[in-house]
């Protein structure tokens, strides 16, 4: 029992960052029937910015370690939200209306040039974050215990949802982003600016993903400029499990998938987990196509 | 006006000429050898430093007046780190001309060139492929600089059997060379019955988080670890190792013979790290090693960070005797690499190979990492 709640948090842990990188994923989806494969690559911008910052400004002198770990990721945050941004206006809208493949190909492309410009600028070599600035206690969460800083990475991963959440259902601004999603040219004849809403969507969706980088940076301590495949892969993917377009699906494809991970690594076998993952992901398709959580089949190509 | 001037093609066909004038002083001939190396892709740090590396021996070679009075010239092709690329790569190589070339790393991507290098007529020294298949071939002018994997699963049975552990959890990684290296000791072990295998699975480079595999091999209470994987993934282990508060003996192979796993593990998560590995530079009491390593500092300010760029270093130094005793005739150069050679004293040590185009002689030591994150070359 001790381990598999072990296995659990494990898999949580996981799954936060799989959850927080997702949203990026399935808000760009929403609303520009688009997939934004450039998304894993400004996760690995934010930790390499942070990186950055962290070694440049001196950070780690701040009086509390948690401190300054918030201080970097609002900063990285809001760095990526302008890579976002550059990104949509030279990628993006140039190819708004020509066919939906030019746009995914253009994609492809910026995740190409961000994964080698960041190898140019940083090197090939895996960087390192400074060891300590997070405190080394641990919690004892039903009974087994757990390091500090994984629980606050996953608290703050639910806290930035949370968030988000509250923005998109309960404000007028959130309002004008579902509305964009659901038709834009209706949304546009209501007078809502729909090229600031797509901006905005590719603010808030790699500030997020930045936000996950800096923390996998903190807590893991390795970057490398390539890591954004494999976690923009897996982040991909929990969007479609959960129902891609759809924000509360993305977190809860993101949990899920972690947990699938780790029980699967616990009681089957670690070479085959991602396999497992993936079949669970086949089956979820095929009794729901739309994923756990989605909808609107019918204006989904 | 400034623009005419420069536009001027007469002008032009003068200022290469006095260009070309100045970089063949003696007018002598030029050699050309090849590298394939990765330097782009999953290995980009180990091409980039086999490539520094390379280049450095050449620059050196070149001031001293070359080869037989005949300056190198060093052609690099970046194989990506895969074996689809490095086909590009060695049809790049072959097709200007090269006599021989150095490369790669990676085994499969080193397998991926062979034909190409063979039907080509030219000599291939690989430099980090240790997979043992490549030199079963029968090809008459491959090479490598590096033992190959058979050797180390020996000597890592033999450690783990020395330092009395008695249950053993394998982990590799799925990599051709990770898993041959684990399916070796894994037979050996049972062979030998010198201890129990309690685990034995995969774990997926690239991905940061393996608490989940930690946990579950804690479950089985080994006495000591043996990862026949990469470095980066052996220093994201012994640190959440450390985060789990759970110490076990961990043993590791070549593959993580690099300063990087410190800086990932942190130095209190790396103290007690052991690997087995040819050895580094710095633990060669060669003149050619002493003088190689100044070089190297003085010209890039640091020290080579693994291992098997070294190894690269030492494929040129065998290039360059056999050429100059040869000439650049790749089949006269193959012959002679395989038999008549004197050792060569090469950065890891002598250097010689037997008729499979293996490099003879017994390569591995035992390292341990002490607290301040140094690589203590253990006495056997």
């Amino acid at each position: 029992m001790e381990e598999f709640l072990q296995q659990l948090t494990n898999g949580l842990a996981v799954g936060g960052i799989y959850a927080l990188l997702a949203l990026g994923y399935t808000m760009v989806y929403g609303i520009l029937r688009l997939i934004n494969f450039a998304h894993g690559d400004l996760f690995t911008l934010g930790a390499y910015l942070g990186f950055t910052l962290l070694a440049s400004l001196g950070l780690s002198g701040l009086a509390s370690g948690l401190l300054a770990a918030g201080v970097l990721i609002l900063l990285s945050m809001g760095l990526v939200a302008v890579a976002g941004f550059l990104l949509e206006r030279v990628a993006y809208r140039p190819l708004r209306k020509s066919d939906r493949l030019s746009a995914v190909v253009s994609a492809m492309g910026a995740s190409i040039f961000f994964q080698n410009a960041l190898m140019l600028v940083y090197g090939a070599k895996s960087q390192v974050y400074p060891d300590g600035i997070l405190p080394e206690a641990s919690l004892i969460l039903l009974g087994t215990e757990v390091p500090l800083t994984r629980f606050l990475m996953f608290a703050a991963s639910l806290a930035l949802m949370c968030l988000l959440y509250w923005f998109v259902n309960r404000t007028r601004v959130g309002a004008a982003i579902r509305a964009v999603a659901i038709d834009q040219d209706a949304a546009r004849l209501m007078g809502i600016d729909v090229n600031r809403i797509i901006s905005l969507v590719f603010l808030i969706g790699p500030a997020l993903g930045g936000a996950a980088g800096v923390m996998i940076g903190l807590y893991y301590g390795q970057i490398t400029h390539d890591m954004g495949f494999t976690f923009g892969l897996k982040a991909f993917i929990a969007a479609i499990l959960g129902g891609i377009g759809n924000i509360p699906g993305a977190m809860l494809g993101g949990m899920l998938l972690g947990i699938i991970e780790a029980l699967g690594a616990a009681y089957i076998s670690i070479a085959w987990k991602d396999a497992i993952a993936f079949c669970v992901l086949i089956l979820i398709l095929i009794f729901r196509p739309t994923g756990l959580l989605g909808e609107r089949v019918a204006d989904k190509v | 006006m400034k623009n005419s001037f420069c536009r001027s093609p007469v002008l032009s066909v003068i200022a290469t000429a006095i260009l070309l004038l100045y970089a063949n002083p003696a007018f002598a001939g030029v050699i050309k050898i090849g590298l394939m190396a990765p330097i782009t892709g999953a290995f980009a740090s180990e091409g980039q430093d086999m490539q520094k590396i390379v280049a450095l021996m050449v620059e050196e070679i070149n001031k001293a007046g070359g080869i037989n009075g005949d300056s190198i010239e060093l052609l690099v092709e970046d194989d990506g780190s895969t074996p689809r690329s490095a086909a590009t790569a060695a049809s790049r190589l072959v097709s200007k001309g090269v006599p021989a070339v150095i490369g790669t790393y990676g085994s499969a991507v080193t397998e991926a060139s062979q034909d190409i290098y063979d039907e080509a007529g030219a000599v291939q020294i690989a430099t980090g492929s240790t997979a043992i298949r490549l030199t079963a071939k029968g090809l008459k002018r491959f090479f490598r600089t590096c033992p190959r994997d058979d050797e180390q699963g020996r000597v890592a049975v033999t450690t783990l059997s020395k330092l009395e552990f008695k249950h053993v959890a394998i982990l590799h990684d799925n990599s051709a060379y990770a898993k041959g290296l684990a399916e070796e000791a894994k037979k050996l072990i049972e062979e030998g019955k010198s201890a129990s295998i309690v685990f034995y699975d995969a774990l997926q480079p690239g991905e940061l988080d393996y608490s989940a595999i930690l946990t579950k091999i804690k479950g089985v209470k080994p006495d000591a670890i043996f990862f026949t994987g990469y470095y980066p993934e052996a220093g994201l282990l012994l640190r959440q190792m450390a985060t789990m508060k759970w110490s076990v003996p961990m043993l590791g192979g070549d593959a993580t013979n690099n300063y990087d796993l410190v800086k990932i593990a942190g130095q209190a998560a790396a103290k007690g790290y052991r690997f087995i590995s040819p050895p580094m530079p710095t633990d060669i009491d060669s003149p050619a090693a002493k003088a190689f390593l100044a070089a190297y500092r003085a010209k890039y300010n640091s020290l080579p960070s693994s291992i098997w760029s070294v190894i690269a270093g030492d494929a040129f130094t065998v290039l360059v005797s056999a050429i100059k005793a040869k000439g650049t005739n790749p089949s006269a150069i193959a012959e002679y690499m395989h038999q008549g050679m004197p050792a060569v004293d090469g950065l890891t040590g002598k250097i010689s190979f037997d008729d499979k185009g293996d490099r003879k002689g017994d390569l591995y030591r035992l390292y341990e990492i002490n607290g301040k994150g140094e690589f203590i070359l253990q006495k056997n």
